[in-house]
């Protein structure tokens, strides 16, 4: 997918999935490589940095840790490798569809599983959500077969400045970036996004004030999914998918929404970019699944030195 | 006598219902009903070829289905020595078990080390695993949340080094070697048998040993302190228990065994790999007999085992799509978690409950079933 460069090179270790290259890789690399490497990063650090805004509004607004998030992506994936191959619809046109789509499916989901027991003990939500998990994922498993799966479509590469891009790849990084700064703006200027913030900030208060709390919840739940969805809809451009590619993410997630501050919504796209940084560049120099030990690494010092996270308040609760 | 016969359904039903409360109520009926438990699993498997009626068990049940319940049975009750006595919810026992499994094997394949002994260092070294997550976590008092995320960590982290270091066995593993090649044969000194009944005995005995042992903790003074904690941990401090000290008790304890039942994972089946023994899916297995049976309960984990393991594996055997049981294993817990969150050990109390509600009859004692059982 990736390990072919227009320039002709070969990149020693495998960019996503789990390579076992174990040569050392010099410390000083090649220019091009070096953009090349960062631009991937970028785009992982946004996709990681949508997955875990969703997760954090979630936690923030209900205080329940979603396991069910990277079942969500899955969804997203499917949705659109199904639309573009099954139906043969434009990959880009599918991606909004797929997004609206997981908007109501979370909604539902939230009204089946999640609110009858919103008041709840936190471990009985996330019992009720990794139930939800294991029925999303494999349902998709048995509709679509485990095997790893791409689009159809052929995607040429661009180079900008000598720096070479597969051009899915590309498009998912405006799409991800794009996502970014809309969701960002969503939340910080409009009636709704305040909305939301409120109740992420006080539950009690912002029912006071005359916010509708059960409305908020279903919604964010929506938004999350929606969110959890977009990040899965531009994976299949750059990458195979299959229904397990969510595990993944989803461990990452909560690292990064931990190492931002459960709750904090800056935080989780700060966090989710330099997890970003640490998968691509600890897959380049680090052998195996290096680069998933130094991320749990990063993890259980922030447990321990700052378990509030980058950015968080004082929410260790 | 004629009394009774005089008596309206009604009365009668109170009186069951007082009398099972009585018999739950007695320190007694926990013990008892363990014996009944392990006195039906001592002969189940020799039941299993006999016809009656014309039906067999057998065609359903195979032992190797229930060594697989009585493995998840006995991490059910070391989980639940921790994760259902203290109220620290763990979603990362996947570690300790996979501990058990790779200490045993990596030392028999590398240095022939006894199986037996390898099973009590990797014990130990689960247990002091559980440790250092339990100083590290609970000196900086991470609870609900936050806890369960970092034991998951701590899990993923055993999975990752031993997926990337080979001498740790990487991706592929290890296969479990022939027993000529540490001991003299087949049997209990090499653990390892040519048929599988001995197996079943010997998980049947780890899961009485693990079972005698939460039922002890549970009525002893260090039971009622790790209670004390769920229910209220600055409450219980506040009074004077140590419960940092009792919590570091209940993760190494409840670590040291979901090892044995890891260990007897490697030895039972013929290769351990990182995503066997590691795999997120094992700290759900781990904890859904638990949390189907009874949070809390000694019976719950093994109940709750024998619901969870069977009917998956029977969904898995005579339905061939393969993901369904994991399915089944979803809606479990969505099921048990939304309509009976304190498990199918709370059922006998809550059918008189339920019967009241739907004003089938009339209650005329107290009422007082909403404790949970034991």
């Amino acid at each position: 997918m990736f390990a072919t460069f227009a320039i002709g090179q070969t990149v020693p270790v495998e960019l996503f999935g789990f390579s076992s290259e174990t040569a050392a890789v010099p410390l000083f690399i090649d220019l091009s490589i070096g953009l090349q490497l960062l631009a991937f990063a970028i785009l992982l650090g946004g996709i990681y940095g949508l997955v875990a805004l969703g997760l954090t509004m979630i936690f923030g607004v209900m205080d329940v840790i979603n396991f069910a998030h990277g079942a969500l992506m899955v969804v997203g994936m499917y949705a659109v490798w199904w639309m573009t191959n099954g139906l043969g619809l434009n990959p880009f046109l599918t991606i909004p569809i797929a997004v609206a789509l997981l908007f109501v499916f979370g909604v539902l989901i939230h009204l089946t599983t999640i609110a009858p027991i919103i008041d709840a003990s936190q471990e009985n939500q996330l019992i009720v959500t990794f139930g939800v998990l294991l029925i999303i994922v494999s349902t998709i498993e048995i509709a679509f077969s485990a095997d790893p799966q791409s689009l159809d479509i052929d995607l040429g590469s661009v180079g900008i400045a000598g720096i070479y891009l597969p051009e899915g790849q590309l498009y998912a990084l405006v799409f991800a970036i794009l996502a970014v700064i809309v969701s960002w703006a969503f939340l910080q200027y409009t009636q709704l996004g305040r909305a939301i913030r409120g109740t992420a900030d006080n539950r009690d208060a912002a029912q006071y004030v005359g916010i509708n709390v059960p409305r908020i919840d279903y919604l964010t739940f929506g938004l999350g999914a929606a969110l959890a969805g977009l990040a899965g809809a531009v994976i299949p451009l750059f990458q195979q998918i299959n229904p397990h590619l969510g595990d993944a993410y989803l461990i990452n997630a909560f690292v990064i929404v931990v190492l931002g501050g459960l709750g904090s919504f800056p935080g989780a796209l700060l966090g989710g970019m330099i997890i970003g940084f640490v998968h691509v560049f600890g897959q380049f120099y680090l052998p195996g699944s290096g680069y998933q030990i130094a991320i749990f690494c990063i993890f259980i010092l922030v447990l321990l030195l700052k378990p509030s996270g980058l950015l968080g308040g004082d929410s260790n609760e | 006598m004629s009394e009774i016969s005089t008596q309206n359904d009604s009365a009668r039903l109170n009186r069951a219902r007082l009398r099972y409360r009585q018999f739950r109520g007695q320190w007694y009926s926990t013990p008892l009903l363990l014996t009944a438990i392990f006195g039906t699993l001592l002969v189940l498997p020799l039941t299993l070829n006999l016809y009656a009626f014309g039906f067999s068990l057998g065609t359903w049940v195979s032992v190797h289905m229930l060594i697989i319940t009585l493995v998840w049975a006995t991490t059910g009750q070391a989980w639940n020595m921790m994760s259902g006595y203290t109220g620290q919810f763990s979603f990362g026992h996947a570690a300790f078990f996979g501990l058990g499994a790779y200490g045993t094997i990596l030392l028999l394949s590398t240095s022939g080390v006894n199986p037996w002994l390898g099973m009590f260092i990797g014990a130990t070294i689960a247990g002091l695993y559980g440790l250092v997550i339990g100083v590290l976590c609970f000196r900086y008092d991470l609870r609900g949340h936050y806890f369960a995320l970092a034991t998951l960590a701590f899990a993923e982290l055993l999975r990752y080094t031993f997926n990337t270091f080979p001498q740790l066995g990487g991706a592929s593993g290890f296969f479990k070697p022939l027993p000529r090649q540490y001991a003299d044969e087949f049997g209990l000194a090499a653990f390892q048998f040519d048929s599988v009944l001995p197996y079943y005995y010997v998980i049947l005995v780890f899961l009485i040993i693990v079972t005698g042992v939460s039922l002890v903790i549970k009525q002893s003074r260090l039971g009622l302190y790790m209670f004390a904690i769920r229910e209220n941990e600055d409450a219980a401090s506040a009074v004077g228990i140590p419960t940092y000290r009792y919590k570091l008790v209940g993760i190494t304890v409840s670590a040291f065994f979901t090892a044995w039942a890891g260990a007897f994972w490697a030895m039972y089946f013929d290769t351990i790999r990182p995503e066997t023994v590691y795999d997120i899916l094992i700290n759900v297995e781990i904890l859904l007999p638990a949390i189907v049976g009874g949070i809390g309960t000694v019976i719950g984990p093994i109940v709750g085992a024998f619901i969870v393991i069977p009917l998956s594996e029977i969904v898995r055997q005579f339905i061939n799509l393969p993901g369904l049981d994991r399915i089944v294993y979803g809606l479990l817990l969505i099921g048990i978690v939304l309509y009976s969150p304190q498990g199918i050990v709370s059922w006998p109390g809550r059918f008189f409950e339920i019967l009241e509600q739907r004003g089938l009859y009339e209650n005329t004692i107290d009422n007082d079933d909403s404790r949970p059982d034991e």
